[in-house]
């Protein structure tokens, strides 16, 4: 610069030649030029501009030709603020300082806001009057611009750090930013590169003039230009849609026009590399974007990232804290927690309806107050396992209930602990096996009955065969015997699964033991009132009367063709008496010995009956008389 | 085959009336007798304290009833007896060394061999 104010033509302008210019302003001069600090001379009643090196960027395309013009026309644009200023210094001799001035300069034909640190210092004349002024003074923009982001984006955190609803959290943070940055139109979009579009989750509008964009647009909506910008991770900015030749034809400048945009600043958000989001702001007027912009944009979309990821993961932790919480509610199993001295931390309703208390009341009692004192040992010695390092434990115990029932449960446990494995306490889910343990007993029973009477019929079986197939009859006659009395045994037993093992009746009974009389055609009459027997009775019975039928058949009346059996039975007080009585058959007479069957209707009638029982092999047939006593048991009556 | 000594008294306690006659004969068969043949606990009850006998053969299950009194009886009388039963392993006895115990259904060796042993403690 002192290269240039040596050259100038001093002569030529109202201040004439250097040689002629005052002491004060020439040590001022020197002063100035000697400074890498910037610095200016304003000299003269219209404030003549002198400037060191330092100082020349500062008024933009006005370097170099300000040099030697005056204050009001070198600082048109800004004269309505910085005007006031030099008259004030002017006049009443006291230096001016001021800081962040905002100053709205048109420097490189465009305006632009800008901030400034600088100093106004009187220099004084011979004669004790203001001169000039000398002008310190550097540009701050970058530091307020700063600062503002800075405080915006704190006042930003603040809210939506309490905000768990990730779409609201995006609407807040471009309300903000459209408020701040003073645009027509704020937003942010998630992009689905796989799905070729992106959704614009929220758009600030300044008033309602401006449409809506909101919702999900097929990628390259705003621009192919825009979106090759998104997907390299460059910012996107068109000052002026009317001037920018980038967008001049292209279907994104109709796009801006018709939603009333001339200026755009789209700054993208890339993921692992790729392009994940973006914010943009619009304004129904021409703006010069700053990279201060781009940088808050940038930070703000940042923000808005983190932060929705915060709230959904917030959500998705909530919503699974609900699932856990229903299932922890609505379990038909047991479940409880515990602190290591046994004391219950928590219970499902499961564990109170178990133990017939409300759950809430469940906890802050110790698990031993529902063991035994032994069982209370063994719950301990679980608890001493698993903090031993066995992991969980598995094991059945005795539960008493406040209502007094006793109830089995299997619990499986496990030892809960913090991040660095320290035990916190238990966790526990048990399942009550009450029922399932009674029901095994019963199926044990119900196997050992199963087994005693497989095996009791076996025996019988064996007797059957021992019975008849000793002696001497023919092996023919004694096999078709011993078929007919299993037959005999076999239809006793269908008769009892008919009544599934409960009572039979005496006719039922009779009528079994004698069916094979019945093939040979009605020659059998069967008569008497209901008479009630238990399920071993009428086996024996059944066996019984198979052995008169049998010998009815091949002994006694039933050989003769007009012979037949009566069989008639009677209850009076409380005794039975029933008569089997043969007629029209052969003379009969008393056999020599006893067969089996007679040795067996003897016995079953007495054993099963303590019935009396009177053979009679006299008279025109054989008779069979039963006198039984009723009891309550065997043979009870209606 | 070793044998009981003939002649050796055997009650009978048996609620099946063909498993009883059968084993009746079994014991006749083998040159023993039949002492008294019970079906039922009462019966039996009777026999074991007014018969006499050597040895004695109680069904478990007798109608519902257990022969645990009859054995308890025995027991304290020193008279050995022999458990038949169809219960297997699951027989609810115990508290009786030295007793014989039949499954059913038991063939007339396994009868002749448990008279035979206990009839040998009798000297």
């Amino acid at each position: 610069m002192g290269e240039r104010i040596r050259k100038y033509d001093w002569a030529a302008s109202p201040m004439g030649a250097r040689e002629t210019w005052p002491s004060t302003l020439r040590v001022t001069l020197d002063l100035c030029l000697n400074s890498p600090f910037p610095m200016a001379i304003y000299w003269g009643p219209d404030l003549r501009l002198l400037y060191n090196d330092g100082w020349s960027p500062i008024p933009g395309k006005r370097h170099p030709e300000a040099l030697g013009r005056p204050a009001y026309e070198v600082w048109s644009d800004i004269w309505p603020v910085v005007g006031p200023q030099f008259a004030t210094v002017m006049e009443t001799g006291c230096g001016y300082a001021t800081s962040e001035q905002h100053l709205p300069m048109t420097r490189f034909g465009r305006l632009e806001e800008s901030y400034w640190d600088y100093s106004f210092t009187p220099i004084f004349g011979k004669d004790g009057r203001v001169s000039g002024v000398l002008n310190q003074g550097h540009e701050v923009t970058a530091r307020v611009k700063e600062h503002e982001r800075h405080m915006l984006m704190l006042s930003l955190s603040d809210r939506l750090r309490d905000e768990d609803e990730p779409d609201h959290i995006v609407a807040m943070a471009v309300e903000r930013l459209g408020a701040h940055m003073n645009v027509a139109r704020a937003g942010y979009a998630e992009v689905d590169l796989a799905g070729g579009t992106f959704d614009i989750v929220a758009n600030w509008r300044r008033d309602e003039g401006v449409p809506d964009v909101a919702g999900i647009h097929p990628v390259g909506a705003f621009g192919a230009d825009l979106h090759q910008a998104m997907l390299a991770g460059a910012v996107f900015g068109v000052d002026d849609a009317a001037e920018d030749r980038r967008v001049q034809g292209q279907p994104v400048a109709h796009r801006y026009t018709r939603l009333g945009v001339r200026a755009g600043l789209v700054v993208p958000v890339l993921k692992g590399g790729a392009y994940a989001a973006a914010i943009f702001v619009h304004h129904d007027a021409p703006r010069y974007w700053t990279t201060h912009d781009e940088r808050l944009l940038t930070t703000i979309a940042e923000q808005i990232w983190q932060e929705r990821n915060r709230a959904r993961a917030a959500r998705a932790l909530r919503e699974s804290e609900r699932r856990h919480r229903l299932i922890f509610e609505q379990a038909n199993d047991i479940v409880f927690t515990a602190g290591l001295d046994q004391t219950i931390t928590g219970a499902n309703p499961a564990a109170g309806r178990a133990l017939g208390v409300d759950a809430n009341t469940l906890v802050g009692r110790s698990i031993g107050e529902f063991l035994s004192t032994e069982q209370f040992v063994r719950a301990s010695q679980m608890l001493t396992n698993k903090l031993l390092g066995h992991g969980a434990t598995r094991y059945e115990v005795a539960v008493n209930t406040g209502d007094g029932r006793t109830l089995q449960w299997e619990v499986n446990s496990t030892l809960a602990t913090d991040d660095a494995g320290t035990p916190l306490g238990l966790h526990a889910i048990a399942r009550d096996v009450t029922e399932r343990h009674r029901h095994e007993q019963d199926q044990r029973r119900l196997i050992d009955e199963l087994n005693h009477r497989v095996r009791n019929m076996l025996a019988q079986v064996q007797g059957l065969a021992q019975q008849t197939l000793r002696g001497d009859r023919p092996a023919a006659v004694a096999r078709q015997a011993f078929q007919n009395r299993l037959g005999a045994l076999s239809a006793a037993y269908d008769l009892l699964t008919a009544e599934r093992w409960g009572s039979t009746t005496l006719a039922e009974t009779i009528a079994t033991g004698t069916r094979e009389l019945d093939i040979e055609g009605a020659r059998v009459s069967r008569r008497g009132p209901h008479v009630e027997l238990s399920p071993k009775t009428a086996v024996s019975l059944v066996m019984a009367f198979h052995e008169l039928a049998t010998n009815a058949r091949d002994h006694g009346a039933l050989r003769a063709d007009g012979g037949k059996v009566d069989i008639v039975w009677q209850v009076e007080g409380d005794r039975l008496s029933i008569a089997w009585r043969e007629s029209g058959g052969p003379p009969v007479s008393a056999p020599s010995r006893r067969g089996f069957g007679l040795r067996m209707v003897e016995r079953a009638l007495a054993s099963d009956l303590s019935a009396r029982v009177t053979l009679d092999f006299s008279g025109d047939g054989f008779t069979c008389r039963i006198d039984a006593p009723l009891t309550a048991g065997d043979g009870s009556s209606q | 085959m070793t044998a009981p000594p003939t002649g050796t008294r055997v009650l009978i306690v048996e609620d099946e009336p063909i498993i009883a006659m059968t084993a009746e004969d079994l014991v006749e068969d083998m040159g023993c007798t039949v002492a008294g043949s019970a079906a039922s606990l009462a019966e039996a009850l009777d026999l074991a304290r007014c018969a006499s006998f050597d040895i004695a053969m109680l069904d478990i299950n007798l109608n519902g009833e257990t022969s645990l009194p009859v054995a308890t009886l025995l027991h304290d009388a020193g008279v050995p007896f022999i458990f038949t039963t169809g219960y297997g392993s699951a027989a609810p006895i115990g508290g009786f060394p030295g007793t014989e115990i039949l499954k059913k259904p038991y063939g007339a060796l396994d009868l002749t061999t448990a008279l035979a042993r206990l009839a040998a403690r009798l000297g």
